[in-house]
């Protein structure tokens, strides 16, 4: 394409925006509350996505046992877990584990005289170290040293890590349909949008084509303007969403008892990404609108 | 340059507009179409710019079946055909520069050489202060000349002039009319609608006269 109309058909579109600014910044208001709700659901899952990942990757197991092991059972279960991904901490045992109790309770320790025999078990620690999320080895390994004799039951702390893997799976397809009506949505805000600039200049169009206008050169501006629209609109809403977010990292304390939520904003390249995408919007939403004037 | 063979025209269910019109303007002529409102002139053009296409017949410009021309082929026809409408159809929101400037600019005319001959052809028609003005701000005659400004400023091969001088005083017609001679005598086909009389008085040009869509 030649400079000379690129610099006409980029005129063109800042006129048209220019001109019809009402319609413009009504269009684009909507659409920043529609991107900015696809872009809180991105965030938002990304973050639980790679929180849980992080999970899934040191896994704890607890080996409980049946009374006071013996030397050679510890020892030999160290050697079974030899060809296992595996780090081992320290043996607990059961007057170990009385003790850090006893520790916890602080002042309430008396409690713990009124017991005859000390309830708590031995217990061996593992950490697997490669990641394992989707992996069945935790269950293998679990199962495997369960049948081992002298093991009274062996867990994973992280056994819910699991469960909550599989319900991610479901609000990736949860979020597949929601972006895509989000997505259906600002498609149809652009195509309305440009929709009102064409019916604004449908003169001009006329007087174009009289004049000797190719098709294309008079839909050019229109694919621009609704390209810088979607690009705006998804420009905006990414602005929104990174103040909310600061304001609530900064604000809100999200420690929640057991793990202390990290929220990360959207990466340069998932911006990027975001950018893009609403850019392509903008311009399919144009296609559309021009498709359906040109064929009257 | 321009050939009908038997162009019929019709709206709907009314009278045809144009009924059997045959006829050829070999290059470099200059013609009046000529008769009473109504008689189908402004269609007459039309047809021969291709803003609409005969019912049944066939047109030919510059060598072009107009019947089944490309949506490329017309545009490039189009900026070989320089159109003066009887409604000026001027951008009301564009300065006259840029009315001026719009059918170099659909070519894709490097913006000096755009301001050169824009400036040039309001020079050559009396126009050079009303460059920035809105058609709007300009008089009925004004109006006009800027139509034809934007019909000549690229140079066509043939100007087809619907009604020129419909809102001229007579020293403006005249000198619209000796215009159009110029321009005529500078190698362009040009082919003028209009049903005034006056106009016609004394012109050894051909005459095609139109009567509720016939030729007479
Ligand atoms: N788009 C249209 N739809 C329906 N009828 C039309 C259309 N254009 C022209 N006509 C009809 O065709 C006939 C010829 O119209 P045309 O405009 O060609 O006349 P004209 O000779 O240019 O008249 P005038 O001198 O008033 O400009 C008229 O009866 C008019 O009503
Ligand atoms: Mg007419």
């Amino acid at each position: 394409m030649k400079i000379i109309f690129f610099r006409y058909f980029v005129r063109q579109a800042m006129r048209n925006m220019v001109e019809n600014r009402l319609v413009h910044l009504i269009g684009l208001g909507t659409m920043v509350i529609a991107f900015l709700m696809f872009d809180a659901f991105i965030l938002i899952f990304v973050n639980l996505n790679s929180w849980t990942q992080e999970q899934g990757r040191s896994l704890t197991m607890s080996i409980y046992f049946k009374g006071e092991p013996e030397r050679a059972v510890i020892e030999n279960i160290k050697k079974e877990l030899l060809q296992y991904p595996v780090s081992i901490t320290d043996f607990i045992s059961k007057d170990d584990a009385l003790k850090s109790l006893r520790k916890q309770l602080g002042e309430k320790a008396g409690l713990l005289d009124g017991l005859g025999e000390n309830p708590l078990p031995a217990s061996l620690e593992i950490i697997l170290s490669r990641d394992v999320s989707g992996d069945s080895l935790p269950y293998e390994l679990k199962t495997r040293l369960e049948r081992i004799h002298g093991i009274d039951e062996v867990q994973y702390s992280q056994e819910w890590v699991e469960k909550f893997q599989a319900i991610m799976g479901a609000v990736k397809i949860i979020g597949l349909v929601f972006g895509g009506l989000l997505f259906l949505a600002a498609l149809f805000i652009i195509t309305n949008t440009v929709k009102l600039t064409i019916y604004s200049r449908k003169d001009e169009i006329e007087i174009l084509k009289l004049v000797g206008a190719t098709n294309r050169f008079v839909k050019i501006p229109f694919l621009i303007e609704g390209s810088i629209q979607g690009f705006l609109g998804g420009s905006v809403a990414l602005i929104v969403l990174f103040l909310v977010y600061v304001a609530i990292i900064t604000k809100v304390d999200l420690s929640i008892g057991f793990a202390s939520l990290d929220i990360i904003f959207l990466s340069p390249q998932f911006i990027l990404l975001l950018l893009l995408m609403s850019s392509i919007i903008g311009f399919i939403g144009s296609t559309v609108s021009l498709g359906r004037f040109f064929r009257i | 340059m321009i050939r009908l063979f038997h162009v019929y025209k019709s709206f709907g269910s009314k009278n045809p507009a144009l009924i059997d019109i045959s006829l050829t303007v070999p290059k470099g002529e200059f013609v009046f179409v000529t008769g009473p409102s109504g008689a189908g002139k402004t269609t007459l053009l039309k047809i021969i710019f291709c803003a609409e296409k005969p019912t049944s017949g066939h047109a030919l410009v510059d060598g072009r079946n107009l019947t089944r021309i490309k949506d490329g082929e017309l545009s490039s026809l189009r900026r070989r055909i320089g159109v003066v409408f009887q409604d000026f159809k001027l951008l009301p929101r564009r300065t006259v520069f840029e009315n001026v400037a719009l059918s170099l600019e659909v070519m894709g005319v490097p913006p000096s050489r755009i301001r050169k001959k824009v400036h040039q052809t309001l020079r050559y028609l009396g126009l050079a202060d009303k460059e920035g003005y809105y058609p709007p701000q300009l008089s009925g005659g004004e109006q006009q000349r800027i139509a034809i400004a934007r019909a000549i400023v690229n140079n066509p091969l043939i100007l087809l002039a619907d009604e020129p001088t419909g809102n001229l005083d007579y020293d403006l017609t005249m000198e619209i009319m000796a215009l159009l001679k110029e321009i005529h005598t500078r190698g362009t086909t040009v082919v003028v609608a209009t049903h005034s009389q006056e106009l016609l008085k004394g012109t050894r040009r051909r005459i095609i006269a139109l009567h509720k869509g016939r030729m007479v």
